[in-house]
């Protein structure tokens, strides 16, 4: 720069700096459109490849078979004519026998006929045990470790735990799911299992620590941990933003501890927890890992509550008519299920890769990523009406 | 106006004496002595960080929740107990000793639960009996006929003012005997401030106030005694004519006059 009076002193002198800004600025911009096309392409190609699968051109435009009946196996069936057609097992032995010599060929493809109902059961009630065995802990102990507990050096430690809890591999909580849910976890029992860890008799029955075996209870009690430090740090965060006054009113008015967290923190915190807990939901959901050992199954032809029971006598009481219901219901919490994640896994990973096992398989994703898109948006609905109701 | 230490209960109805108050290792108050009269309005003042609200929020026991927060030495008496007896019930305690904050606080709910809020802690679930306590304390507080036809909506819908009516009317609901005000002006603008000094000056025969203010023109407007706190200690106390017109005290004329750094 020049102090001559002539010259504009503001004049950039170092052209190879501003070139240098400009650069910094478009590589930053150039890798996070790298990332937003990336993101795009993924969307597109599973909206491309799943639509023809979910969707139809004609009313009701979705291809409700997909949605509402069970996996089975796929037969493809051509003849000499050059037709091909598509049909499950029962079809498959009709059209054999129709066809007789003219058969030219026969491709069975496993569990990518019908349609994807078990899996989206499965994923449901998986995430229904989860979130409510995850939200009553969760909400539980970032209650104490906001409200009750001494701050100081134990309750930075169990903090810690519950970060590290989070960074833990998923399969190894399914390996902590089996050990702890699937082999040891108490059951009431008269008969207990040889392999019981420990019996203790109850007098009406006995306490037998021999696990739930693979069930919805196991899966989801297993998945309910691994969403558990999402739960646990959402739901401090929300309790610490009810104002502190709130507390102190509360208790002024006359109010315990427990009183004030019951009728002037809670109600106000729970918008945001519950909130939280749906993005807890959508990682539930997608778990592959904790449930392959502890809840689901590549193939099951029946529902949880469809389950095989010895058929009633013709002249059975109401009694007998109502015991069987009541364990059928029960099917829901203790039956092994197929779950949308691992039956994409099963598609694309476990048998031989072709045109009809894509389709399934993209079908899929596309209504488990709708699936999760829907919970999230919940989330964000939720969240927008009850912050406009709860300010303070 | 009486100035008899043990001869009238009325005029030692709240008690300070010696008392000392301390967070963890640092002491607040040195030694309080304070006599608090029955039905009349007692104004602590003081510079910020003089300890006149910590004073104020012991005499509910609600710094109790300030984590490392206790009395050092010294005791308060409430009508002859000592409200840090071991055998005091706090929640009794602050059912009886009403708190109003600086910044107004209603829960996020409707106005009319605000008002029986302290009333359903207490276990009273009786409709009528609420309705009728809610009506009585809404017109305490001078907010009734403001909000008669809307007690269903949000107390937060209501202008500053109103609400900390309502956080009046809902310390009042529990006919408490003695009312803490935490500067409960500070968040005001001077006509909402005018109308909660109005509505004090109405109450003043029903409660024994006490209120921790920085504006020293309303604690002369307000109070009959004024108590002047500086460093932790009480540097006077007396009828509020007397500190502001004739004090005693050095530092308190300096204070009052707005000479005190």
């Amino acid at each position: 720069m020049s102090d001559s009076p002539s010259q504009n002193p503001f004049i950039a002198t170092d052209r190879g700096a501003s070139l240098r800004r400009v650069a910094m600025a478009w590589s930053l911009r150039l890798m996070t459109g790298f990332i937003v096309l990336v993101t795009l392409a993924i969307l597109l190609h599973i909206g491309w490849k799943g639509a023809p699968v979910l969707f139809k051109t004609q009313a009701p435009f979705v291809n409700t078979a997909f949605l509402s009946k069970l996996p089975s196996t796929l037969h493809v069936i051509s003849d000499r004519d050059g037709r091909v057609i598509e049909t499950d097992n029962r079809g498959a032995e009709v059209l054999k026998k129709q066809l007789g010599p003219n058969l030219r060929e026969e491709k069975t493809i496993s569990y990518s006929g019908g349609g994807i109902l078990g899996p989206i059961v499965g994923t449901a009630l998986l995430v229904l045990v989860s979130v409510s065995v995850a939200l009553l802990l969760g909400v539980a102990s970032a209650i104490y470790l906001s409200e009750y507990a001494r701050p100081g050096k134990t309750v930075e430690l169990i903090r810690l735990a519950i970060l590290n809890l989070a960074g833990v591999p998923s399969v190894v909580f399914g390996l902590f799911g089996l050990g702890a849910f699937v082999l040891t976890a108490p059951v009431l029992t008269n008969s207990p299992l040889e392999r019981s860890l420990l019996i203790i008799p109850l007098g009406f029955a006995k306490l037998s620590f021999q696990g739930w075996d693979t069930c919805v209870l196991s899966g989801g009690f297993t998945l309910a941990f691994v969403i558990l430090p999402v739960i646990i740090t959402a739901s401090e965060q929300c309790l610490a933003a009810v104002p502190q006054g709130f507390r102190e009113t509360s208790m002024a008015l006359g109010a315990t501890r427990w009183q004030a967290i019951r009728s002037a923190v809670l109600p106000f915190a729970m918008p945001g927890i519950l909130t939280s807990s749906i993005l807890g939901i959508a990682r539930a959901a997608g778990e592959t890992a904790p449930i392959m050992f502890t809840a689901a199954l590549a193939f099951k032809d029946k529902l949880p509550w469809q389950r095989d029971l010895p058929a009633l006598a013709a002249d059975a009481s109401w009694w007998a008519h109502w015991e069987q219901s009541v364990q059928r219901l029960l099917g829901l919490f203790t039956e092994s299920v197929q779950a949308l994640p691992y039956h994409i896994y099963t598609l694309a990973a476990r048998i031989p890769n072709n045109e009809y096992a894509q389709r399934a398989q993209y079908g899929s994703v596309l209504v488990f990523l709708l699936l999760v898109a829907s919970l999230s948006l919940c989330s964000m609905l939720l969240r927008r009406r009850l912050r406009r109701k709860y300010k303070w | 106006m009486p100035d008899s230490r043990s001869t009238d209960p009325d005029a030692d109805f709240i008690s300070v004496r010696d008392f000392s108050y301390a967070y963890g290792s640092t002491q607040v108050l040195h030694g309080i002595n304070l006599s608090i009269h029955r039905r009349r309005i007692t104004a602590l003042i003081g510079p910020s960080g003089c300890g006149k609200s910590t004073l104020l929020r012991a005499i509910n026991r609600i710094n109790d929740l300030v984590e490392g927060a206790a009395p050092v030495s010294g005791s308060i008496h409430i009508d002859g107990v000592n409200i840090y007896d071991p055998a005091v019930d706090v929640i009794a305690l602050r059912r009886n000793v009403g708190m109003v904050f600086q910044k107004y606080n209603p829960f996020p709910r409707s106005i009319y639960e605000n008002t029986v809020y302290g009333l359903r802690l207490a276990g009273i679930t009786d409709r009528a009996q609420l309705d009728e306590a809610a009506e009585q304390s809404l017109r305490l507080a001078a907010l009734w006929d403001e909000v008669k036809d809307r007690l269903d909506e949000m107390a937060t819908s209501l202008s500053g003012g109103q609400q900390q009516r309502l956080c009046i009317a809902r310390a009042v609901a529990l006919r408490p005997r003695v009312l803490l005000m935490d500067e409960p002006c500070a968040a005001l603008d001077p006509i909402a401030t005018a109308r909660i000094e109005d509505l004090i000056a109405q109450l003043r025969d029903r409660f024994s106030f006490v209120i921790v203010t920085h504006n020293m023109e309303q604690a002369k407007r307000l109070s009959d005694r004024t108590a002047f706190l500086y460093r932790g200690k009480l540097i006077e106390e007396g009828d509020t004519l007397d500190i502001f017109g004739n004090p005693a005290q050095p530092l308190t004329e300096q204070y009052v006059t707005g000479r005190l750094v």
